[in-house]
């Protein structure tokens, strides 16, 4: 399967977003940074950025000489989630609430695949909130509501997905 | 493959949209569809020619099933579809031939018209029709939307993260065989296909 070409210059849209990205700084460069629960030690040693579970399994998949499909994944991955970011702001912009709940499921998947657990949750929270439910999809929550929170998440979001880059970033890096 | 995916402005709970399928798809196809017999495969002579052992210990499937298989996956996410069709590659050449991958219903019902499959393993929440539309429309196989014979009962494996058991049931009355979680377990994904190609025989 061909991979797709990781590198893509960032459009203007990119750059608005990049401006309310504030810390850009890899928080997590350290691996053997102190855990927050100590019970979830094992599949959490970075803050919950990675469920190692999941991401392992993909590394399994890597031929033993490289990690040239998991790499290629992962910046595919990046690539569809700035995309994705760039059309979650268009939908913002419209309040187009059904287009961001199905934008957040879509992410959603991928980011699971990757076992990349912050951003999974936040982009189920969106599901929800462009839906008019809640966090937990139970209760209804008015436009207003539901807009307050998407605005507030996409930021959260956005930075969710920053330390998660930075961390495969950092990881990758290691793997030259 | 591009993971370029275009942007689709459709909810999940819209109803049926397509141009060349018809939206009658109210009348799901009851669980207990008896599969087409499989034509009889040569595997005695197969065994024979390759000087293969008659008795495969190690094998999950029946003797008569020892064909290698062709599989479709239909996912619209390109992460979703690498993550999976590495996963056939790396772990079930011992039972697939070949793996198809569709990034739509709508392109899965196109190719089931004119391309026979024995598995497809079926991602749900997509845009247009989404994966429980389209096995409605493979097991109706109608005219409007027709498939090859063989592939009107396929076995049909959901793999999703609208695992529910309302939805399991969903899936079962629509003619799903299995369903799978995401993110996938390998050993949960060998258990379906395995009783997946085991009921279709």
């Amino acid at each position: 399967m061909t991979a797709t070409s990781p590198t893509q210059a960032p459009s203007t849209a990119d750059t608005a977003i990049n401006n309310i990205k504030g810390n850009e700084e890899p928080e997590v460069a350290d691996k053997g940074a102190e855990t927050e629960t100590e019970t979830d030690a094992e599949e959490y040693d970075d803050n919950g950025i990675i469920d190692h579970t999941t991401f392992d399994q993909l590394l399994e998949m890597d031929d033993e000489e490289d990690h040239e499909f998991s790499r290629s994944l992962v910046w595919n991955y990046f690539e569809q989630a700035e995309k994705t970011f760039v059309d979650m702001n268009d939908a913002m912009e419209k309040l187009d609430f059904p287009d961001l709940s199905r934008l957040g499921h879509f992410l959603k998947g991928s980011s699971a695949a990757l076992g990349l657990t912050k951003v999974k949750e936040s982009c189920e929270k969106l599901q929800h909130y462009g839906n008019r439910k809640d966090a937990a999809g139970v209760e209804s929550i008015t436009n207003e509501e539901a807009e307050t929170l998407i605005r507030a998440l996409l930021v959260q979001m956005r930075r969710e997905y920053n330390e998660a880059e930075s961390y495969l970033k950092v990881f990758y890096d290691g793997q030259e | 493959m591009s993971s370029t995916l275009s942007s689709s402005p459709s909810s999940p709970s819209s109803p049926i949209i397509s141009s060349s399928c018809p939206s009658t798809f109210s009348m799901p196809m009851p669980a207990s569809i008896t599969p087409p017999g499989s034509p009889p495969s040569p595997t005695m002579s197969v065994d024979s020619i390759n000087g293969l052992n008659a008795l495969r210990l190690d094998s999950p499937l029946e003797l008569d099933q020892l064909r290698k298989i062709k599989v479709m996956i239909v996912d619209d996410n390109s992460i979703n579809l690498s993550i999976l069709s590495r996963m056939l590659e790396k772990h079930f050449t011992d039972v697939i031939q070949r793996t198809v991958i569709m990034t739509s219903g709508v392109e899965a019902l196109k190719r089931l018209a004119t391309e026979e499959f024995d598995l497809i393993l079926m991602d749900i929440d997509m845009p247009v029709l989404t994966g429980v539309q389209t096995t409605v429309a493979i097991r109706q196989n109608s005219s409007e939307c027709p498939v090859l014979e063989h592939n009107q009962n396929v076995p049909i494996i959901a793999v999703t993260t609208s695992d529910g058991a309302e939805q399991r049931e969903l899936y079962q009355q629509v003619g799903m065989s299995d369903c799978v979680s995401k993110p996938i377990v390998l050993s949960t994904l060998r258990s379906a296909i395995e009783g997946a190609m085991k009921a279709r025989g």
